[in-house]
């Protein structure tokens, strides 16, 4: 879809605005080595909730259920093996606003996001796994703000103040993601190919997208489809303990792999 | 006192005298151009196009729909024939109701067909505000892919079959709203996507 490199350099001024202003993402002092070192907190996303049951299967089986079994077996395997805290933007079944997602992970300084969802659509055969990073829908509008971000960085750092200027204030937020496509993109691939090796599901490959979830959340963000409930074959697995485990580890092995690269 | 009295006594005089000369100016403009441009400012897309000639059949526009097809994620073209006129606003909200309602050729709508069209308005900065009924959203149970494919079924619609739309804001109920379905960002304008097109 759209050009993600020459936002990424220009993203690079609006870094150092989000971090020094905001403080997002935890930065240790020195830089660090490994893209692991300077996570203290990733939040795990299930997708839907509550009222909002996300996509249906025939059977019966709905996305939101699905999202929340594998969400939580993947914080279990984080939480044992890795050494950073996991915060879940739901742990039961209720329903959460996109934009209370994206501010849970920006309020815990969430160092990785990753939105676990279950694909649907009208064609009784699309199948398949995929995994999404944000595509910044590059408007006129997208542009002026980059332009002030740019003009006005240097002034941002001494004067943001949440209370100060809410325009202000919106569009950093609603920038956030911008700084973070390129290790976004990263952690999406890595994903990818682990869900490629161990679901034995068409992959469909890394995505760009629009997706809100992803546009407010201030450090490297990923969205998985781990398969399509639209799908009966499919969503027979995704109701199945056994693919949501296989689905929760491959997550957590392309993790580990992004983790352990240098930064 | 009485000196200052004098002394501002003319002022308010002077000052009617200057606005009525003022006024008589601005009218003189009004009715010797300016009123012309502002006419002509005013003709977009939303006001009635003068008929081509009066008294000739109806006229149709023909207009590019995209749906899905059963065997791959890309958006495919269709075309179908609307009344014309009188303005562009009307053409589009016409032809997103003929997306809204299918294809006619066995492809795949992503919109929920119960879905109504409350307005399409085109601004002159090239914003097509598209107002759709809360079923969009309410009978909208698929995942993102569709949702991609409903939002740019929509915007590719627009902007592909009306010159003045470069990009298109999507309104639910006249409402600004999050998402249709969780996961299409719909608080800002998109621009078309022609990558999502079968070639």
């Amino acid at each position: 879809m759209r050009d993600p490199i020459d936002r990424t350099a220009r993203g690079a001024v609006l870094a150092v605005a989000l971090l020094a202003a905001l403080a997002v993402c935890s930065v240790s002092g020195q830089a660090p080595a490994e893209q692991g070192q300077r996570i203290q907190t990733m939040v795990i996303d299930p997708g839907h909730g509550g009222m909002e049951t996300g996509a249906k299967g025939k059977f019966g089986n709905l996305e939101k259920d699905i999202t929340l079994a594998i969400s939580l077996k993947l914080k279990a395997l984080v939480e044992r093996n890795m050494g950073f805290e996991v915060v879940l933007t739901r742990d039961k079944d209720v329903d959460v606003s996109v934009e209370n997602r994206s501010a849970i992970a920006n309020n815990r300084k969430a160092g990785l996001f990753i939105s676990i969802h279950a694909n649907g659509a009208v064609q009784k055969k699309a199948a398949g796994s995929e995994t999404f990073f944000l595509s910044l829908n590059a408007t006129d509008e997208e542009t002026r703000r980059l332009a002030y971000l740019e003009n006005n960085s240097s002034a941002l750092q001494s004067r943001i103040d949440p209370s100060s200027d809410d325009d202000l204030m919106m569009i950093l937020w609603d920038m956030a993601q911008t700084a973070y496509i390129k290790q976004s993109s990263q952690l999406a691939e890595l994903v990818q190919e682990e869900l490629d090796a161990l679901l034995g599901t068409k992959n469909r490959g890394i995505k760009q997208a629009p997706f809100k979830i992803l546009a407010g959340v201030a450090c490297p963000a990923i969205l998985v489809e781990a398969a399509f409930i639209s799908n009966p074959e499919e969503e027979q697995k995704l109701a199945s303990e056994d693919f949501q485990v296989k689905v929760a580890e491959a997550i957590y092995r392309g993790l580990a792999r992004y983790l352990r690269m240098p930064t | 006192m009485a000196n200052n009295k004098k002394a501002k006594k003319p002022k308010p005089a002077l000052v009617l005298g200057v606005l009525s000369v003022v006024l008589l100016v601005l009218v003189i403009i009004f009715f010797a151009g300016g009123g012309r441009e502002k006419v002509e400012r005013f003709i977009d897309a939303n006001v009635p196009k003068t008929p081509a000639v009066a008294g000739e059949p109806a006229a149709t526009k023909t207009v590019t729909l995209f749906f899905l097809d059963d065997d791959d994620d890309f958006l495919h073209r269709e075309t179908r024939q609307v009344a014309a006129g009188p303005t562009a606003a009307e053409e589009a909200e016409r032809a997103i109701a003929e997306l809204i309602k299918g294809s006619e050729k066995g492809l795949l709508s992503p919109l929920p067909p119960q879905t109504k069209v409350r307005q399409v308005f085109i601004g002159k900065d090239g914003v097509a505000t598209v107002d759709l009924s809360r079923e969009v959203a309410e009978k909208f149970s698929y995942g993102s892919t569709m949702e991609l494919a409903a939002v740019y079924a929509i915007v590719n619609t627009l902007a592909f079959n009306f010159k003045a739309v470069k990009k298109v804001v999507i309104l639910v109920e006249g409402a600004e709203k999050e998402t249709l379905g969780g996961h299409v960002d719909l608080t800002r304008a998109f621009l078309p996507d022609y990558s999502l097109v079968a070639r």
